[in-house]
């Protein structure tokens, strides 16, 4: 008898989902009614700001369109930054080579094989002017992602820039990230403590707030990357839990300077993940930002408002992606975003398809932005405010969420702070213990993704562009920084090394932004500087 | 003594993404391998010298930026001059489809991609490791 053909279906006695458990393993209920939710929420731009921190969101002006970018050269990068301005990006967010974020010119040994590779390559005042060539500093915002000390020295190079086209300090507009625990890849200890005393940089850190509130009003002065901390593998309570705890780790530092939390709690900000979990990040949202705002005015007795606004630019997760059918990502890509405008965000960046194999192309990038503009100018997710507000589910979650970060953030509060707990090894511990469930999950399909633990196509083969860099771009590079540091023109750096080692040796404790910023003015490079630094206090740096 | 095999996880250059190093650091070692877990930020020259005083069998080594051609072929040309061929090589993390191939052309024994399961890569480790023992 012969065969009749088959096809293989595994579902023929219908499809189920394998549990009902949000990601971070709350029980989503069959339906959600009045008698889980049955209150009444203060408007939007009302205090505690659950509906977001504006009356009118994104009918008064929408998000801005911030991708993440940078390659190769300074010159690289700024045509870039050009195209994605030109396509409709309407924020600039630059992300220098990881040299760049730990202080490494590209010469040094190490750093070679990763010039230009993650971000773009700079160390100096003229890397700093060639990338934002022809860009307007007080008409484009531009976030720079760099930890402190680095943070210092780059701002310094974008100040002197911003003097040299004639802008006053006053009218720049942007961010300097300046968070020494989340700026690498999620406050993992090694990578952040390796190339700096971690104390020296959060000190530094928070010296640079001090000088730049007052001279700089409109300029963000600390962002807490707790993207990066979701993206180590916790879930998203965590996530939230040690970003506000950081967060205010460093307001209280803040506060015990003598500063008024009303002159500097508004020019922080956050850079969050957004997963897949729709209702979950949407909570999560709204939960911080009922949080933060409460903790802005009852224990740091703000008075001003927008002291108490959670603002928050986002990035769509990267480790829900996947290498497997590469495409599917972009519908992962478009379902965050859209979580992310109904959670009421301040900035996105939509993450490119092919994160999984290489950096953006010029293309992915374009497909990142129309993805956000279709959404804000096609569905009408942007035409009213808070549009999910009201919904029993959300607001039950939103309750839930708060509840259980609330109870993390105490937990963190009983053993020092978020600093504490980071140096103690204790988040560490609490990463590598996520990350280790994460992959269980993963493998055992609890955590379902598509087209890689399900669905599988084991005959798929992934067509996908490579994005590549030219070939000779390390070598340009480590050969002009040789050049430079050989220049004679260059002013009087080793005086100004000198003079900034001689103060972190003797006065330690007094501000290091100035003898800093003078080794700029100098035109001492970034490793320079660092090393100076470096060298003062005997700390000595992987070889 | 210990017939435990021995390898070395690390990740090389500056990129300090660790996840996926972790995590294969943690099956290896659930295994019944003994992970010597170097971290992140290792240079070539510090993985030859822990290869060589850990009397290492194998080296797991991961990727995320672009640095894995270059590392690579450093590694393997010190283990080269070094006298040690006979140590296994693997690779993991963002690797493009044509370097994957390019890897292997080096001599990389096994490299595994995003996406590629327990079973996968604890099999591939295991394979090569038996190879080693029957000298090939």
């Amino acid at each position: 008898m012969a065969d009749s053909p088959k096809i293989q279906f595994d579902h023929a006695e219908g499809e189920n989902i394998p549990h009902f458990k949000s990601l971070s393993g709350i029980e989503y209920k069959r339906i959600y009614t009045r008698e889980d939710w049955d209150k009444t929420l203060p408007d939007a731009g009302e205090y505690p700001f659950t509906r977001g921190i504006h009356k009118d969101m994104y009918r008064g002006r929408l998000w801005t369109r911030r991708q993440q970018s940078g390659f190769g050269s300074p010159e690289d990068s700024n045509e870039l930054l050009k195209f994605l301005l030109r396509v409709g990006q309407t924020g600039i967010n630059i992300d220098s080579d990881i040299a760049g974020k730990i202080g490494l010119d590209p010469d040094y040994p190490l750093a070679q094989a990763d010039v230009g590779l993650q971000g773009t390559s700079m160390c100096t005042y003229e890397d700093m002017a060639a990338l934002f060539k022809d860009i307007p500093l007080d008409r484009i915002s531009s976030t720079l992602i760099f930890p402190p000390p680095y943070s210092v020295v780059l701002m310094g190079q974008y100040m002197m820039m911003a003097k040299a086209q004639g802008i006053p300090y006053e009218n720049l507009i942007g961010t300097m990230m300046n968070c020494p625990f989340t700026q690498l890849v999620g406050p993992t200890f090694q990578a952040n403590t390796d190339f700096f005393p971690i104390d020296l940089a959060l000190k530094i850190g928070l010296d640079l707030i001090e000088y730049l509130v007052p001279i700089a009003p409109k300029w963000n002065v600390l962002n807490v990357n707790s993207r990066n901390i979701r993206e180590s593998g916790v879930d998203a309570v965590q996530e939230a839990a040690f970003s506000l705890a950081l967060g205010m780790d460093f307001i209280d530092r803040l506060c015990k300077r003598g500063m008024n939390v009303d002159t500097f709690a508004r020019r922080i900000g956050f850079f969050s993940a957004v997963h897949l979990d729709i209702f979950e990040e949407v909570a999560k949202f709204r939960a911080m930002r009922r949080i933060w705002a409460r903790q802005l005015k009852e224990r740091f007795g703000a008075k001003n408002e927008k002291s108490m606004w959670f603002r928050c630019a986002v990035q769509t997760s990267s480790i829900t992606l996947t290498a497997q059918e590469p495409l599917n990502n972009i519908v992962r890509a478009a379902v965050q975003t859209l979580t992310a405008i109904l959670s009421g965000v301040q900035s996105v960046h939509t993450t490119s398809y092919d994160e999984a194999y290489c950096l953006p192309s010029e293309e992915t990038h374009k497909l990142a932005i129309r993805t956000q503009q279709i959404i804000a100018y096609e569905t009408g997710a942007t035409k009213s405010v808070d549009p999910l507000g009201g919904s029993y589910l959300v607001e039950k979650m939103t309750d839930e969420m708060e509840e259980r970060i609330w109870e993390m953030m105490k937990e963190i509060d009983r053993r020092g702070g978020f600093v504490e707990c980071f140096k103690a090894g204790w988040v560490e511990n609490e990463l590598n213990q996520a990350r280790y469930k994460l992959a269980d999950q993963i493998e055992s399909a609890e955590l379902p993704i598509i087209g890689m633990n399900v669905f599988r196509d084991e005959e798929e083969v992934a067509e996908i562009e490579i994005f590549k860099q030219a070939p000779d771009m390390q070598a340009k590079r480590i050969e002009y920084v040789i050049n430079y540091k050989k220049n004679p023109d260059r002013g009087p750096v080793r005086k100004a090394l000198n003079d900034l080692a001689e103060r972190v040796k003797k006065h330690p404790d007094k501000d290091l932004v100035v003898p800093i910023l003078e080794a700029v003015e100098a035109k001492a490079t970034l490793q320079e500087i660092s090393d100076a630094m470096r060298e003062a206090v005997g700390f000595s740096i992987p070889q | 003594m210990s017939t435990k095999k021995r390898i070395i996880m690390a990740k090389m250059g500056l990129d300090a993404h660790d996840n996926g190093l972790r995590i294969v650091s943690k099956w290896c070692a659930d295994a019944g391998y003994e992970v010597i877990y170097a971290g992140v930020y290792n240079s070539a020259e510090r993985i030859l010298q822990m290869t060589i005083e850990e009397g290492a069998d194998a080296v797991g080594i991961s990727f995320l930026g672009g640095e894995h051609l270059h590392y690579s072929k450093k590694l393997l040309e010190l283990f080269k001059a070094n006298g040690l061929e006979s140590v296994k090589l693997f690779a993991g993390g963002i690797i493009p489809p044509a370097d994957v191939v390019a890897l292997k052309g080096l001599g990389v024994d096994a490299v595994f991609t995003p996406g590629s399961r327990r079973a996968e890569i604890l099999s591939g480790i295991a394979k090569c490791l038996e190879a080693q023992e029957s000298g090939s």
